[in-house]
């Protein structure tokens, strides 16, 4: 497991109340019966955390497994240090 | 003295759409969209920059300095409305004795939001730890409600109504009761919203409910709700006394239709928008079936649209479809507190002209929005009665419902 997707889990977990052995890459928002409110939560914890800024709209918000949010904070994360060690 | 009908016989506006109530009601006609690019800049800048503004609009045409220092930006807005209300109800209400019992409710949302930036730009941005010593008395959510009640001598009963996005609608429920009841001899009651200050529109921009484009009700395409600004306000009376002075009747307000979702603090329930839909009707003594015109909340979110669209076919069953559907939002933004009120505007209109303002910005429907939301273009049809929906985040229901008079 990388980090991120440990700091993803742990944040998910904390935010929804969901046990975090429930937690699987492949659940979906909507298995885990996060609500939307808890889902902006659990973006704004992950944003504040890693120092990035979320796409402001996903059309699979609701869908989207925790694979697919684990691989965008990913990937906006490689692109922020990417940013930093080209300055 | 219980009982009595009620009528509305004065309507003030100022939105995006214009600064009275004729002009609002003729761009909406129009199906002409208010929401543009924010001219300011702020220190950090916005996802979605776009709101339906007040634009060039200058206080110091409508009020002198010295009034002008105790006034938030939704004083101002207040004021102007009621003035072009009153004005159009023809009370004098100081020489004719009826402001003696006459109330003023007042809804808004976030109430002189633009005088708490201010001070907090001072005591955080500058260290300055020196406030205006008028702080408070423009600030304070009641201020819309005093000043236009100061301003006109009414010494009803008078205060604000707050719930996020019915604060109008609460606040016109409570005043068609009150004068129905006899608890109030007439009424001057509205909505005031000028809630474009950074710190709202970034609070509004971390839930991510706003739409980065424009707004977009009921359509596949939305992506969320634009904030507005502005007031509106009307001049309620008994149809008896307005009948005694023969004064010009706009509408009747027919009944009003409250309820709580007891749920979740932002998504919106079928059942209680459903019940506070049928409560109105019940309110008003009027039938489904005369119902010609429905005034939506539609926000444009993905939460509140497919939620209003199932608990219209809730109240309606089969005749929903036949129903038009419009979410004027889509021309003045959403104005929190001052939605319902300006959304009565397009009510009245409907009833008095035979127009039904459009849903402006609509591309293609959305199969979970399935009912007639006269797209883009307004329609020639006589309504009858219609009702006008507005559902708060925290899940506060009000739904209002007025009829022709002819």
């Amino acid at each position: 497991m990388s980090s991120v997707q440990a700091t993803v889990f742990d944040i998910i977990a904390k935010e929804s109340g969901v046990e975090p052995s429930k937690i699987t890459l492949d659940s979906t928002l909507k298995d885990l019966e996060i609500q939307s409110l808890d889902a902006i939560q659990i973006i704004f914890e992950i944003e504040d955390h890693f120092k990035i800024t979320m796409p402001d709209r996903d059309p699979n918000f609701d869908t989207d497994s925790v694979k697919g949010l684990v691989e965008a904070v990913e990937k906006l994360v490689a692109a922020k240090d990417a940013a930093a060690s080209a300055s | 003295m219980a009982n009595q009908r009620v009528v509305i016989t004065g309507m003030g506006a100022i939105c995006a759409l214009g600064i009275d109530a004729a002009s609002s009601w003729a761009a909406m006609r129009e199906g002409r969209s208010a929401i543009a690019p924010i001219a300011r800049t702020f220190p950090d800048p916005l996802r979605a920059p776009i709101a339906a503004e007040v634009r060039d609009f200058d206080p110091t045409t409508h009020f002198d300095s010295k009034k002008l220092l105790l006034l938030d930006r939704v004083s101002q807005f207040a004021l102007i409305a009621a003035r072009e209300a009153v004005s159009q109800s023809g009370l004098d209400f100081r020489s004719d004795g009826l402001g003696e019992n006459t109330a003023v409710i007042v809804g808004t949302g976030v109430g002189g939001e633009n005088t708490n930036d201010e001070a907090s730009r001072r005591l955080y941005g500058e260290n300055n730890p020196r406030l205006h010593p008028l702080t408070i008395v423009r600030l304070m959510s009641n201020a819309p409600a005093s000043q236009i009640s100061i301003e006109h001598g009414l010494t009803g009963p008078s205060f604000a109504v707050v719930s996020a996005c019915a604060s109008a609608n609460h606040a016109l429920a409570q005043a068609l009761h009150m004068v129905r009841n006899g608890v109030a001899d007439a009424a001057v009651a509205g909505g005031s919203e000028a809630c474009l200050t950074y710190g709202v529109l970034k609070a509004w921009e971390a839930m991510r409910v706003l739409a980065d484009d424009t707004c977009r009700p009921f359509c596949k395409q939305r992506r969320g709700l634009v904030l507005g600004e502005g007031a509106a306000m009307f001049v309620l009376e008994t149809l008896e006394n307005a009948q005694r002075r023969g004064a010009t009747v706009l509408a009747e307000f027919a009944g009003a239709g409250m309820s709580a979702d007891a749920g979740d603090i932002v998504f919106p329930s079928e059942q209680g928008a459903a019940r506070a839909i049928q409560r109105a009707l019940a309110d008003g003594a009027l039938n489904p079936y005369e119902i010609g015109y429905i005034n939506a909340h539609g926000t444009g979110t993905p939460a509140n649209d497919p939620t209003e669209t199932a608990a219209i076919h809730r109240v309606f069953g089969e005749r929903a479809k036949s129903i038009p559907v419009s979410s004027t939002k889509s021309m003045h933004g959403h104005a929190l507190g001052a939605a319902g009120a300006l959304e009565l505007i397009a009510v009245i209109g409907a009833l008095r002209d035979g127009v039904i303002a459009p849903t402006a910005n609509f591309i293609d429907p959305d199969p979970a929005c399935d009912l007639d939301y006269v797209p883009n273009v307004a329609r020639a049809q006589p309504v009858a009665a219609a009702l006008s929906n507005s559902f708060a985040f925290g899940g506060l229901n009000a739904v209002l419902a007025l009829r022709r008079w002819q």
